[in-house]
């Protein structure tokens, strides 16, 4: 008879640590990995996590470490809150010690870059583990650790990942929805961060909310088009994951993708944005992935495309807006999401 | 299955049926009254649209009785009749396989595949042909022989092959026997057993009998109950995941897996019943054909409605006995092969396994595979997550078909045609391509011979990244040897030869044929500009 004692948390960035603590309200004994010693000390021994949640106090239920060993023997729900450019590499080491019957849910709402692999694919690839979901949704941390009510979704095609996870996630002020189509949550996850960049420009330009009600739907469009491709459910970017993340990120000055783009337009460089503004930002690696994607499957998304050309071709926020508005005059509701088509 | 197990079986694929309807009642999910009239109302409606004969006739008045009986049945009454009925079915579905008749059909007949189909009909064979090829020049056997040797012997393979054709079973056995298996249990059509001869043979080579038209519950709930237990009880068995031969010539990647999640239960029941091999494990199997018997058949109910209208086919060429020996004369006389090629084997998670039957992960890490079974850490079934497991494996099967597909001279030639005619009629949908296209579709050589070109060099470059395979006898080949070679092949056989050359202008004769060969390729996209 096989028995885990804890539900484990990859990653102590703010997103690993604000689960973990989630978790540790509801009552789970949770190990948290992390690279850091002196952040697992630090976590261990005061229950803080000052470089990214400031002064929050952690639940103490939150046990940090350093093994990842430790956390594939003690627990069968692990959830990894690690970006994008690291995650594979987490992955092949955590599946070096995981079992078959462990739950495996990527919190990373971003793409690889050379593969445009979604995290549940490089989970697959990388472990034994086939019962693998995503944990997306909109969740700006600072509002969660501050107790507010949001809500997130769960997604597999492994409906006992879904309840397994909804019982150990669920609180009073965190609610859980299931949904069976990974590919769209994970993929409306990872689009809206290029429109959530999109956003911070155009709040940075004072242009208005019509504008941004602009990017909110038609970036929905575009999240639709993509995910058509690889066999989502256009009905999943309708849910929280498509508009309610889009419309979190591209109105909260909080996103990091939305801080990208805002500090973008006041005439900062990507360079000196990455590097004294924010540490990651999914968006950016996505626009090119979204990009190099659409190009191969002669899709058009004409926003995500704007942002791919401010960012990797330094072409002007201007000219970039000027040239999308005067594109050729079109329909609408998109002619290949309706049912007969 | 072996007379020794045949009533031990028999009895157990009953308790089982029987035992989980009566559950399924007493939990509130169907009563039994309602599995019963439904049986009773999908029976009569099969019937209602079968051709008039005694056993018909006789079929519609017992379901009639049956239903007589349901009205006024009580609860006890109605478990009598629900186990009448499984009993019925199950019996049914059991072959009679018989260890004598299986060595004297594939041992003491040397020549194999060819005499056994020649037994349809002996006297017309020996008056007709009486010089047939030897068959095991023709079937070509490659792939992961040695590891379906060793793995027959640490646990139960279900082999899954690629479905082209009726010849596919027929040939599957012979392969098996000639590299010294045991025969595998087969869930045939109906109708393969409409010819006597062939359903003696087909009985006695492991098959055991599918009614496709049987659309109630209970029918398929007993099938799969009986493929179960058969594999717990350690026969290998063969399944066609495909779900009937490919309408459209291309290689299934659309996988019908109801038979296949059978090997999840039994390998579950086979950890709680501690027994002694429980392992099963999957080998994937392709199948390639220079040309297929049934071509014109199956390329015509594609094209009607993609397959729909006529899903089973009672009455195409491997019922006309003298197409089949047509198809055997003029195929083998022209060096026609086929290729059986044995895949690598998978466990039922899609795990790559050793010779030994040990799983390894992507990584090459050594996989516990009783771990994906564990229910609040026992093992146990669960069902949305056992057929999610089972999808999972039909995608790597599906990457198998692709990627272990043997092409041929005739798709190679067939894909440049039809993509040229295509490139032609850029406007055209394929019905209307097809149908309502030119008159006569005429290509010159030079033409033809400069996108062959292009195509053997994508082609050449996927076999070297293992995404394909080749027909070895092109290796080395020029473009026009690939041209000769699968224009030979497509002029003769079919009533309307796919392809003709007349002079330096190439014919495409049947477009649906051509399609058809052509759509073998797909998947990998190719293209010829």
């Amino acid at each position: 008879m096989v028995k885990y004692d804890s539900v484990g948390v990859l990653g102590g960035g703010s997103w690993g640590t604000t689960l973990a603590h989630l978790l540790g309200l509801n009552g789970q004994n949770v190990l948290l990995w992390l690279r850091d010693e002196k952040s697992c000390q630090e976590l261990n021994d005061r229950h803080l996590n000052k470089k990214y949640t400031n002064e929050t106090l952690i639940s103490e239920r939150v046990t940090a470490t350093t093994s990842l060993e430790e956390v594939a023997l003690r627990c069968e729900i692990i959830t990894l809150a690690i970006p994008s450019h690291a995650f594979r590499k987490v992955a092949y080491e955590l599946g070096n010690y995981l079992q078959a019957d462990q739950i495996l849910l990527s919190a990373c709402k971003g793409l690889e870059s050379k593969t445009y692999a979604r995290m549940s694919s490089v989970l697959e690839e990388e472990t034994c583990c086939q019962k693998i979901g995503a944990l997306a949704g909109p969740n700006l941390y600072k509002e969660i650790l501050s107790g507010h009510p949001s809500a997130t979704v769960v997604a597999s095609s492994f409906h006992e990942v879904i309840w397994k996870s909804i019982e150990v996630y669920s609180s009073k002020n965190f609610r859980v929805y299931g949904n069976d189509d990974l590919a769209g949550v994970e993929l409306g996850g990872a689009i809206k961060n290029v429109i959530a960049i999109a956003a911070g420009i155009m709040d940075g330009l004072n242009y208005g909310s019509n504008v941004k009600a602009l990017l909110l739907t038609r970036g929905i469009t575009e999240m639709s088009r993509i995910g058509i491709q690889i066999g989502a459910n256009p009905l999943t970017f309708t849910g929280l994951t498509g508009v309610g993340d889009t419309m979190v990120t591209c109105t909260s000055p909080l996103s990091r993708n939305y801080q990208v783009g805002y500090c973008l337009a006041k005439g900062e460089t990507l360079e000196s944005i990455l590097e004294n503004v924010v540490t990651i930002a999914e968006g950016v690696n996505t626009a090119k992935v979204l990009h190099d994607f659409a190009q191969s499957k002669g899709l058009e998304i004409p926003i995500i495309e704007g942002v791919y050309q401010v960012l990797y071709e330094k072409r002007d926020v201007m000219d970039v807006i000027f040239e999308s508005m005067q594109r050729k005059a079109s329909w609408e509701i998109d002619p290949t999401f309706t049912a007969d088509a | 299955m072996r007379a020794e197990d045949k009533a031990r079986v028999v009895e157990e694929v009953i308790r089982r049926v029987w035992t989980e309807k009566i559950e399924d009642a007493q939990k509130g999910k169907t009563p039994l009254h309602t599995v019963i009239n439904d049986t009773v109302y999908h029976e009569r409606n099969r019937l209602s649209a079968e051709k008039k004969s005694k056993t018909v006739r006789q079929s519609k008045q017992y379901w009639k009785r049956v239903n007589k009986e349901l009205l006024s049945a009580s609860e006890e009454k109605q478990k009598e009749i629900l186990k009448e009925l499984v009993t019925l079915f199950t019996k049914e579905i059991v072959g009679n396989f018989n260890d004598n008749v299986y060595k004297f059909a594939t041992g003491v007949l040397p020549v194999g595949l060819s005499v056994l189909l020649n037994t349809i009909s002996p006297r017309v064979l020996i008056s007709h042909f009486p010089r047939l090829p030897d068959i095991s020049d023709r079937v070509i056997i490659r792939g992961e022989v040695e590891q379906i040797k060793a793995l027959h012997k640490k646990g139960t393979v279900i082999l899954v092959p690629t479905h082209s054709s009726n010849m596919d079973s027929i040939v599957v056995g012979w392969a098996l026997h000639k590299i010294g298996l045991p025969p595998f249990a087969y869930g045939a059509g109906l109708n393969l057993f409409s010819n006597r001869i062939i359903s003696y043979f087909m009985n006695n080579l492991g098959a055991y009998k599918v009614d496709r038209k049987k659309w109630n519950k209970v029918y398929k709930d007993t099938l799969k109950e009986y493929a179960t237990v058969a594999l717990e009880n350690g026969y290998h068995n063969l399944f066609f995941p495909g779900g009937g031969r490919s309408r459209s010539g291309a290689v299934e990647q659309k996988l019908k897996l109801g038979l296949m999640g059978t090997g999840i239960s039994a390998y579950i029941n086979n950890l709680k019943n501690n027994k002694e091999k429980p392992n099963l494990y999957v080998v994937p199997c392709t199948l390639s054909y220079q040309l297929v018997l049934e071509g014109e058949n199956l390329s015509e109910d594609f094209l009607k409605e993609t397959g729909k209208s006529r899903y089973i086919i009672e009455n195409d060429e491997f019922s006309q006995v003298r197409r089949i020996l047509n198809f055997l004369t003029s195929t083998l006389r022209i060096d026609s092969r086929i290729y059986v090629h044995f895949c690598p084997a998978v466990d039922l998670f899609g795990n790559r396994v050793d010779n030994d039957g040990i799983s390894y992960d992507n990584r090459g890490r050594k996989v516990d595979t009783t771990r994906y079974v564990l229910v609040n850490g026992e093992v146990d079934h669960l069902h949305q997550r056992d057929c999610q497991y089972t999808r999972n494996l039909g995608k790597k099967l599906s990457q198998a078909y692709l990627k272990y597909n043997v092409i041929m001279s005739t798709n190679i030639v067939a894909f440049v045609i039809f993509k040229m005619m295509k490139l032609n009629n850029p406007g055209l949908d394929l019905y209307s391509l097809i149908r309502t296209g030119e008159e006569e579709w005429t290509f010159s050589v030079d033409e033809v011979l400069l996108a062959l070109d292009k195509l053997m060099n994508q082609l050449w470059s996927l076999e070297k990244n293992d995404k394909l395979l080749m027909d070895e006898r092109l290796s080395g080949a020029s473009t026009q040897d690939v041209l000769d070679r699968g224009l030979r092949h497509l002029k003769v056989y079919h009533r309307k030869p796919a392809l003709l050359r007349k002079g330096e202008a190439i014919i495409a004769n049947e477009p649906k044929l051509v399609m058809f060969y052509h759509n073998r390729l797909l998947h990998y996209g190719l293209e010829i500009e």
